[in-house]
């Protein structure tokens, strides 16, 4: 079964995967804001190539990147679509009734690599620590309890959730339900989709019963054993000087 | 022998109304091992959980190491009653098994030296060292139960308390589990339908139906009474039929 784990290549060795995960999380955060905050798409085009650069200094193979960015393409594909026929401007192309203005194939193409930059960026981000690690670090840093603690049983429930939607698909398959486009298929799928709801409801108060009998009392406490030292402060004053730099290229024009 | 256990008179009623417990009275003793029996519904869950507290019934009392099961004591009989849950994919909720097995004594407030101690002890107990770092997603059942055995055996908990400890286990796993059990020396309640096991592991048997205590006794009399297992939908187990 495929199984969504962002950090399947957390094992691997790359300047970026000895990287602590806290500065990691901070300097890579302020390079995907001034990315995302970009005007111009040719500096925009710059802060691709710094995405791409990291990536393949983590060592993640560019097939199980694109695997997970896929769908972003696809949302990307649509908006360039959407933008390019919608935005008004000085006419580039006419494709019959359809006219293509330039100032739509600009922003389109301006959000669209502001998205793929940002997306890539999350996988030396979170792809190079183990997720548990990267939840402590995000603990350390002082990010919301409640938020760690929903990332944590997404993570943890996700597998156990996909475990669950499977069996339950396949006993309705089993009975002959086969996936169609008609009122029927939509109406068992509601069903099933219902009955999972349930279940995991009711798999939250069992968990809830074993929290609370080994003493939990709201706030989830765990051990780390993270540790600075200078060549952390050594990546991170790259990558935010990289940062920095593109904001400067993007202010100047 | 000390009374380690004490209810009285102990009634619950679920939300919508049914009695799942009527008038239980059970005391257990230091070092007992205890089976606890019946079939589906017969409220064996609920029991086990009003012995730490995290359901209490409207009436009645229960006294765990001479305290009472309420609000100001519910820490400290919590560090002291465990209970190990029939799924362990809800026992192990944390990320990784340290995680897990930490979870208990980082909670009862022990310094990081001493939580380290304690998860190292408890996977010697079930003898899986070497499992700190792996993800609990990535175990396979028989491990998770072992693990879920850890979690809770990390606390050093006087009374055990299993719920059904060996369903869904192969074979092996399962001579494991039993093997493992049968070497702690605590005080453990084990409920389930698994009879071989209650009747190796436990020197005393309860059986539980409709809410009611139905029988309380040395194991082999009770688990070999026939006319009484089937009446309440159980089965003498094989190694007493023969």
């Amino acid at each position: 079964m495929h199984l969504p784990e962002i950090d399947k290549f957390a094992h691997l060795k790359s300047p970026l995967h000895s990287w602590d995960p806290r500065v990691k999380i901070i300097s890579i955060s302020i390079l995907i804001l001034s990315i995302v905050l970009l005007k111009d798409p040719r500096v925009a085009f710059l802060g691709l190539a710094l995405a791409i650069i990291l990536v393949f200094l983590s060592k993640i193979p560019f097939s199980f990147v694109f695997v997970h960015l896929r769908w972003v393409l696809f949302f990307v594909l649509a908006l360039f679509v959407i933008l390019s026929l919608t935005v008004p401007g000085n006419l580039l192309m006419r494709l019959s009734f359809l006219s293509i203005s330039r100032e739509g194939v600009k922003l389109s193409l301006l959000i669209s690599l502001r998205a793929i930059s940002a997306v890539l960026l999350i996988f030396p981000m979170i792809g190079t620590t183990r997720f548990n690690l990267s939840l402590k670090a995000l603990q350390k840093i002082k990010i919301p309890d409640r938020l760690i603690e929903l990332l944590m049983f997404t993570y943890r429930y996700i597998f156990v959730f996909l475990d669950e939607e499977k069996r339950i698909f396949m006993a309705a398959n089993s009975r002959g339900w086969v996936r169609k486009t008609n009122l029927f298929t939509l109406k068992t799928m509601g069903n099933l989709v219902g009955m999972l709801l349930v279940r995991s409801f009711e798999r939250t108060e069992r968990i809830r019963d074993a929290m609370v009998s080994r003493g939990y009392s709201g706030r989830l406490k765990t051990l780390d054993n993270l540790t600075l030292c200078w060549n952390d402060f050594f990546k991170a004053a790259l990558v935010i000087a990289g940062a920095i730099m593109l904001s400067l290229s993007g202010w100047m024009g | 022998m000390r009374k380690i256990i004490r209810v009285r008179n102990l009634e619950y009623v679920y939300p919508d109304g049914t009695k799942a417990l009527k008038g239980i009275d059970l005391d257990v003793f230091r070092g007992e091992s205890v089976g606890l029996i019946g079939p589906n519904g017969a409220g064996k869950s609920t029991l086990l959980l009003h012995l730490n507290g995290i359901i209490r019934g409207r009436q009645g009392s229960v006294e765990v190491l001479g305290m009472k099961v309420e609000e100001k004591n519910l820490i400290k009989i919590r560090q002291k009653v465990a209970i190990v849950f029939q799924e362990p994919d809800d026992q192990l909720f944390m990320p990784t098994v340290f995680d897990d097995v930490a979870f208990g004594p980082i909670n009862a407030g022990y310094s990081e030296e001493n939580v380290r101690e304690k998860v190292k002890e408890a996977l010697e107990g079930i003898r899986m060292e070497g499992y700190e770092k792996r993800c609990s997603h990535h175990l396979s059942f028989g491990e998770k139960k072992r693990i879920s055995l850890a979690t809770v055996l990390s606390m050093q908990p006087e009374i055990l308390i299993l719920d059904e400890p060996t369903s869904n286990l192969d074979p092996r796993a399962r001579r494991h589990l039993m093997e493992l059990l049968k070497n702690f020396s605590l005080t453990k309640i084990v409920a389930g339908h698994d009879l071989e096991l209650i009747l190796d592991i436990c020197q005393r048997v309860i059986l539980l139906d409709e809410g009611k205590i139905i029988a309380n006794g040395d194991a082999t009399k009770v688990l070999s009474n026939k006319s009484l297992m089937e009446s309440h939908g159980l089965e003498v187990p094989l190694s007493l039929a023969a």
